[in-house]
């Protein structure tokens, strides 16, 4: 059987900057900042105090009414506001009838359900409170997510959470791609989801990774990263089944990359032997040339160790040509939100795609003379992209590499 | 150009032993290996019986300097990986490493080692915290950990979708190997015991006893009352076939097919009828060309769970609806316990049933919910060309893999 070509048909996100995918686009386009104290818990014992939150999240307003919000934690309720923006922005909400056994779910994990738990278990430490509501953690698995937008929307295809840390919303498009390409559903609702939450807060902490003030992506004086929260969601599809429904097309899937540095828990391997590998096998996968790349959505965590490897990376792959390709770190706006991170990387990739635009990345003051590309440091830049490259890389060395295309009829290669 | 998948090894490290062969003897020689739970003080809660893994000793498969930076879990899904790959007579070098991956499902991950970062961040000072924990906090360590001890580059992922989180895994790495993406992939999961779900899963009346029955696991049984937990990492060699004929090497089995599929579920909770579940076998026997009637054998995922057993059951009456050719059928946590990412040590079990002819026996069982073809007592001599693992986990998440005997 042939294998299918796989579009994307719909956005949905919430994070720091942004609760709509048109309000995101704006805002990467005027470079606005969403790193500022944060407040879905109190900082006040922290080391750092900053971070990416998403201002009045209001789920009821964003979710319909007939859906439960019962038992759905911070994450849960960001992801499923962004799958209804998503799936009404691709004219599939509600799912049609025909579609519901066959649309699959594939979601990249964080934290969960943690922040609610982290109430709890300390209720349960200290012996305090009304005694332990364990029901919160009916959510506490990063899996609520898929399962509370599969039971809700009632559909039955595959379903799945990966959880590879920083690269987990970057798996599952990549998986939701496969799964569309390869014949096991038609329309794949995939992305990633991310609370801020006291464990991983006061774990980055710990690790003396996070800038007290806010990232600096490949700045010289870069102190490591902010964190954040979030959710990206898009609708994938494949091209038969969209062009049958007439469905606007924003972009296609061209491809996707995996690989693990098998070097170090947390740190990088520093020459990133690993990231360039997972960059490599994604134009591969692709059938696309290093000439063809327009712009390079970095991981850019503003770690030190991070913005320097992946900058060896990219020469490592693209040689010379890496000066001439504009790299840009949304997470200098949004801060890194982990699990959704890949994901919501994703939506800015389709975006640029869809409205001719790379983004900046905002903070950056000093140049570092061994991290000397194009960061797109001057603001955001008009220009017509073809083909984006989205890189994550994650602890455990899992990187993901995911190539976006501008989609074109003839789906000639773009080498 | 689409590759055939075939399993060449396996690795355990289970409550019925460590090792192929130990587990081998033990399983189908219908030991249990549920005893009362040392790991922590059960005195306050009713239930009091777990399958823990006993008599491992993680040196004897990691160098010490990776596994002092391991949790548990992470020492069980790495020696379960080595053993694997050395079962399968796998040579790791640098001309393949980059071609070799790690894909596990995990339920509940580091876990414990959450807890225990979190007690200092919650009981003292988030600025106590250890960072030294905080490597094993996240749910991709034991496949970040294997990738690092066993020194390869492939695809490295991690499934964390509750009970099917395994099964997931493997048809995740058997599809990665039919596309060309990896030549070998080490895949299956694991989970461990801890005194915190063990908490969590007391609340939710997940636990045998209940209703004032005895503490017992009996899976697809009239009288069961709940599970017993498990514990222990199965891990499986997945290798496509021409490397595994380049060099000589004899597999298990092969990947024949995979399912996966959703149903409405409540939070935590399992659907009110069987379509669901049905779709991920109907969908595995599609894609492995098959009608229900050549499945010979099935290893389900039946725990003692009142509603999660009833469910499996009818599905496997619905699938397998033809008289004179259902498939036998062993629920092999009645030996095992509730494992959670279970489908790896299941997974291995049905390359061990294949390659030896031999059906494992499901401990607990006397009065079966339903007319099915169920194995009580192991039985030997029989021959398997087609068997199928199941996967169901609450929440609505279902996954089958079929594994196919060569020749």
């Amino acid at each position: 059987m042939e294998q299918n070509r796989v579009v994307v048909t719909g956005l949905g996100t919430v994070n720091a900057i942004a609760r709509s995918v048109p309000e995101f686009s704006r805002a990467l386009q005027a470079g606005r900042c969403g790193i500022r104290p944060v407040t879905v818990f109190d900082t006040a014992e922290f080391r750092t105090h900053n971070g990416g939150e998403v201002q009045q999240f209001a789920p009821r307003e964003m979710i319909p009414r007939h859906f439960s919000l019962k038992r759905m934690s911070r994450a849960d309720c960001m992801a499923m506001a962004a799958t209804i923006e998503a799936l009404n922005d691709a004219g599939l909400f509600a799912v049609p009838d025909k579609l519901r056994g066959e649309m699959g779910v594939v979601i990249g994990g964080g934290a969960g359900g943690m922040l609610e738990c982290e109430a709890v278990y300390r209720d349960y430490l200290l012996g305090t409170g009304r005694g332990v509501a364990y029901s919160r953690f009916a959510s506490f698995c990063c899996a609520s997510s898929a399962d509370q937008i599969a039971s809700q929307l009632r559909i039955m295809g595959p379903k799945t959470t990966f959880m590879t840390a920083c690269s987990s919303g970057a798996t599952a498009i990549g998986y939701a791609r496969d799964l569309i390409q390869t014949h096991m559903a038609p329309v794949v609702i995939c992305g990633g989801t991310e609370p801020l939450c006291r464990i991983t807060y006061a774990a980055f902490n710990a690790l003396q990774a996070v800038d007290p003030e806010y990232c600096k992506p490949f700045d010289k004086n870069r102190q490591g990263l902010s964190l954040g929260e979030g959710s990206g969601i898009m609708i994938l599809e494949a091209l038969s089944h969209a062009r049958q429904r007439g469905a606007h097309i924003y972009g296609e899937i061209l491809g996707y990359g995996v690989s693990c540095d098998a070097h170090h828990m947390t740190a990088p391997d520093p020459e990133g032997a690993g990231a360039a590998l997972a960059m490599r096998r994604a134009l591969e996968d692709a059938g696309v040339s290093t000439e063809a790349v327009d712009y390079i959505n970095a991981h850019g965590t503003a770690t030190p160790a991070n913005d320097l490897m992946e900058t060896k990376g990219i020469k490592t792959v693209f040689g010379r040509r890496a000066y001439q390709i504009p790299v840009s770190s949304t997470k200098s706006m949004i801060g890194h939100t982990l699990g959704a991170a890949g994901a919501i990387e994703g939506v800015v990739a389709v975006l640029a795609i869809h409205h001719h635009f790379i983004p900046p990345t905002i903070h950056h003051q000093t140049p570092d003379p061994q991290c000397d590309l194009d960061f797109v440091t001057e603001g955001a830049r008009a220009s017509d992209i073809n083909i984006v490259l989205s890189n994550s890389f994650a602890f455990g060395g899992n990187n993901t590499a995911v190539v976006f295309g501008k989609f074109t009829d003839s789906g000639v290669s773009h080498a | 150009m689409l590759r055939r998948v075939v399993v060449t090894g396996v690795g355990l490290v289970t409550p019925l032993g460590v090792g192929k062969d130990v587990f081998t003897r033990h399983l189908f020689g219908g030991l249990s290996g549920i005893r009362p739970i040392t790991l922590f003080d059960t005195g306050r809660f009713d239930a009091k019986l777990g399958a823990q893994v006993r008599d491992f000793t993680p040196q004897d498969f990691i160098r010490p300097a990776t596994l002092r930076r391991m949790d548990r879990l992470s020492q069980m899904t790495t020696a379960a990986a080595r053993m694997a790959l050395d079962d399968a007579g796998f040579q790791i070098g640098p001309h393949n490493r980059d071609r070799v991956g790690v894909v596990l499902g995990t339920c509940f991950g580091g876990t414990d080692v959450a807890a225990q970062f979190g007690k200092v961040l919650f009981t003292d000072s988030p600025r106590r915290a250890n960072p030294i924990l905080v490597p094993n906090v996240v749910m991709n360590a034991p496949a970040g950990h294997a990738a690092i001890e066993l020194g390869v580059r492939g695809v490295n992922t991690t499934v964390n979708h509750r009970e099917v989180s395994a099964e997931t895994a493997m048809a995740y790495a058997a599809a990665e190997i039919v596309r060309g993406r990896a030549d070998v992939i080490l895949t299956g999961g694991g989970d461990i015991i801890s005194e915190f779900y063990f908490n969590v899963l007391t609340h939710f009346h997940t636990l045998s006893p209940q209703n004032g029955g005895m503490e017992e696991i009996r899976p697809f049984d009239v009288q069961r009352n709940g599970t017993i937990v498990g514990e222990g990492a199965g891990i499986v060699c997945l290798e496509s076939l021409e490397s595994a004929e380049a060099r000589g090497a004899i597999p298990y089995c092969e990947i024949a097919g995979w399912g996966l599929s959703a149903a409405p579920a409540g939070p935590n909770d399992w659907p009110t009828d069987a379509t669901g579940p049905s779709l991920a076998m109907t969908r595995a026997l599609a894609a492995a060309h098959i009608d229900p009637g050549e499945i010979d054998y099935v290893c389900a995922a039946a725990n003692g769970g009142r509603r999660s057993d009833r469910l499996e059951a009818e599905a496997l009456g619905r699938v397998f609806a033809t008289p004179g050719r259902q498939p036998r059928i062993s629920a092999i946590k009645g030996s095992l316990g509730e494992g959670f990412s279970s489908g790896g040590i299941r997974a291995a079990a049905m390359a061990l049933s294949i390659q030896n002819r031999i059906l494992a026996p499901t401990l607990g069982l006397f009065q079966p919910l339903s007319p099915l073809n169920f194995v009580l007592k192991a039985e030997t001599q029989v021959s398997i060309r087609y068997g199928l693992v199941n996967g169901v986990s609450s929440g609505g998440t279902f996954a089958a893999v079929i594994m196919k005997k060569i020749g």
